[in-house]
């Protein structure tokens, strides 16, 4: 079943055109990672999939429903995590939640719940404003899932965070997910796209320039070398493809001269590089 | 309209607003305002002698009341007809007429008429002065709390701009105050709980959950007219004294609400953060406000230029009807204030819909 169907979607602002023609389709239940430089249009698609933003032209189904025609029954299905944290910043975190809750229609017990879920229980009563970057994170992820949302857009989540908060909220991420939880997310760290999404869509100038598994898309675009470093310092780099492929490999490694061995398969980073035109970060 | 929605917005603004500085600031400003002018215009009279002129043909004993104030000098004239001109000659502040049967009409538990002539060359806080001791002077000399209708007339004014009233204050402050408490709402308030949701992105959220933009509108609107009407009931009811006609008052202070939370709507689609909140909204309060001081001796032509402005509707409407005037002019005022309403309404629903 699917959980989003997106066909030629587009959207500008003024002479920009912020997306282009873009069509794809997520599974219900997978992480499907959304990747591209700034401005590519990233934040654009997931306003309009969540019913935020009107596309120009092209249609869109998520969670079964049209997203121009259908936005309000649409909007209790789904959930957002903005690229900001956008929370009341006067008010606790609890407050927080039992406002979503309200506006979701969702028992008070509820908020209890999530807040045990992303382990911030202990500091409900505090004012956010007091909050870490790493706490204000998992609380917006709290209440994206307070309503409990078939499909979760998650719009650079991790941005900003040091690596350990960036792994409390990545366990979370697959915790939604080991939960059922469709996950649409977008992301400028290639290595956290490559850990969680089982398939990933490059996005460049508002078009998709490649939508794959983030292993074929290594495998296809990169090449399939490894790096030796033998005993006496040599370094070599071997390839796997060909007739007479590992032979070389199996030699040295017959002859007990591999010091060490190493992949040198494309990262996805590289790979958007090679389709793009452009590192993700510019 | 989903109004769980609108109401759980205005509920989660209700409590944010209290703990919002600036918020806070606009919310008890008129009431701040209120106190200042409560403290401030006693020790203002204590300063220097109000003089009045005084017709008593039947000397009813109300001019004894007044010598016995020692703030207030008195000078008695033969005629009613002499006593504006005497007012003017003299540059006193004010004139008093009292009827020959005063005295009687009071013994018999009536309120007669007393025609009092402002002189408004005389400051905002001198007119305020003589306003408050007259009160306190003619509520002393009836004991009974609503001994007589007071006739208010400017003496560079027509006869028909002539206004009833019960007391004092009343015609000037309350109204001032009121149009204050509007001004804030209208100029601070909404446009900042919109304004503050674009600034910190909670609109996003918002807009991702089931409330719609309309319900969120709602919700903003509803807060300013909790908060205001909060804030109106809590100056009218310690001015209780001064309501001759409630429904009327409230009727008046509903529609001048719509308007003032309409504008606030405008103001808060226009704007995009506290910083312009903060730099424009304190025009458009001078602005709201200006109509509400119209007897401090300005000139024909900023009376007139202030028609242009809806709240002076709202201060005329608020006079008569605080005083309990039905008439024409009323109706008139009130008629031109709900106009103004429907159209900023109109420019607020497009401008926020441009926005959206």
């Amino acid at each position: 079943m699917k959980a989003i169907e997106v066909e030629n979607l587009s959207r500008a602002f003024n002479s920009l055109r912020a997306v282009d023609d873009i069509s794809f389709s997520v599974e219900a239940g997978e992480i499907f990672g959304f990747l591209g430089h700034n401005g590519a249009g990233k934040t654009t698609t997931i306003r309009m999939l969540s019913g935020q933003l009107s596309p120009d032209s092209g249609r869109g189904r998520v969670a079964g429903c049209d997203i121009v025609t259908e936005q309000q029954r649409l909007k209790p299905l789904i959930g957002v995590v903005s690229e900001h944290q956008n929370l009341y910043e006067r008010m606790s975190g609890r407050e927080n939640l039992e406002f979503a809750a309200r506006l979701y229609g969702q028992e008070p017990q509820r908020v209890d719940e999530v807040l045990e879920q992303v382990d911030l229980l202990d500091r409900a009563k505090d004012k956010v404003q007091n909050y870490s970057n790493g706490m204000k994170q998992r609380l917006v992820i709290a209440r994206s899932i307070l309503h409990r949302p078939q499909i979760v857009f998650l719009d650079e989540p991790t941005r900003g965070l040091d690596p350990v908060v960036g792994r409390e909220i990545r366990r979370l991420i697959t915790d939604m997910s080991s939960q059922g939880v469709t996950i649409f997310l977008t992301t400028h760290y290639m290595e956290e796209a490559d850990l969680l999404c089982n398939r990933v869509a490059f996005l460049s100038e508002g078009r998709i320039v490649a939508l794959d598994t983030p292993n074929n898309l290594k495998t296809t675009h990169g090449s399939n070398d490894v790096n030796v470093t033998l005993n006496n310092g040599e370094r070599l780099s071997l390839a796997l493809d060909g007739p007479e492929a590992g032979n070389e490999l199996q030699q040295l490694l017959n002859k007990g001269q591999v010091r060490t061995l190493h992949s040198a398969e494309a990262t996805l980073e590289e790979v958007f590089i090679q389709l793009a035109g452009r590192r993700l970060a510019e | 309209m989903n109004w769980n929605i609108v109401s759980a917005i205005t509920r989660k603004d209700v409590v944010d607003a209290i703990r919002h500085r600036y918020l806070l600031t606009a919310l008890v400003t008129p009431l701040f305002v209120a106190l200042m002018f409560r403290v401030m215009l006693p020790n203002m009279n204590s300063r220097e002698i109000l003089t009045v002129v005084v017709h008593d043909p039947a000397v009813s004993g109300i001019v004894a009341e007044l010598q016995k104030d020692p703030r207030i000098g008195v000078v008695e004239v033969a005629s009613a007809d002499a006593t504006p001109k005497e007012v003017a000659t003299r540059k006193a502040i004010g004139g008093l007429v009292v009827p020959p049967n005063f005295a009687s009409e009071i013994a018999a538990g009536r309120q007669p008429e007393l025609t009092v002539y402002l002189n408004n060359q005389k400051t905002v806080f001198e007119q305020a002065a003589l306003r408050r001791l007259l009160d306190q002077i003619v509520r002393a000399f009836a004991k009974q709390p609503d001994p007589a209708q007071l006739v208010w007339v400017d003496i560079d004014k027509e006869a028909k701009d002539k206004i009833v009233g019960g007391t004092g204050l009343d015609q000037m402050l309350l109204p001032l105050l009121l149009i204050l408490t509007f001004g804030m709402t209208g100029a601070f308030v909404v446009p900042l709980l919109i304004v503050e949701e674009k600034e910190k992105r909670t609109l996003d959220f918002l807009l991702s959950s089931p409330a719609s933009l309309r319900e969120i509108i709602a919700g903003k609107a509803l807060t300013g007219v909790v908060y205001t009407l909060l804030i109106a009931g809590l100056l009218l009811g310690l001015n209780r004294q001064f309501i001759r006609n409630w429904p009327l008052t409230m009727l008046t202070v509903l529609i001048g609400l719509l308007f003032v939370v309409g504008v606030g709507l405008v103001i808060g689609s226009l704007l995009k953060n506290t910083m312009q909140v903060n730099t424009w909204a304190s025009f458009v309060l001078i602005i709201l406000l200006a109509p509400s001081f119209p007897s401090i001796g300005i000139t024909q032509w900023f009376d007139m230029a202030m028609r242009v402005v809806p709240t002076y509707y709202l201060t005329e409407a608020l006079k008569l009807s605080m005083a309990g005037i039905m008439a024409s002019r009323l109706w008139l005022h009130l008629a031109v204030l709900m106009g103004c309403t429907v159209v900023v309404f109109f420019v607020a629903v497009w401008a926020l819909h441009r926005r959206s």
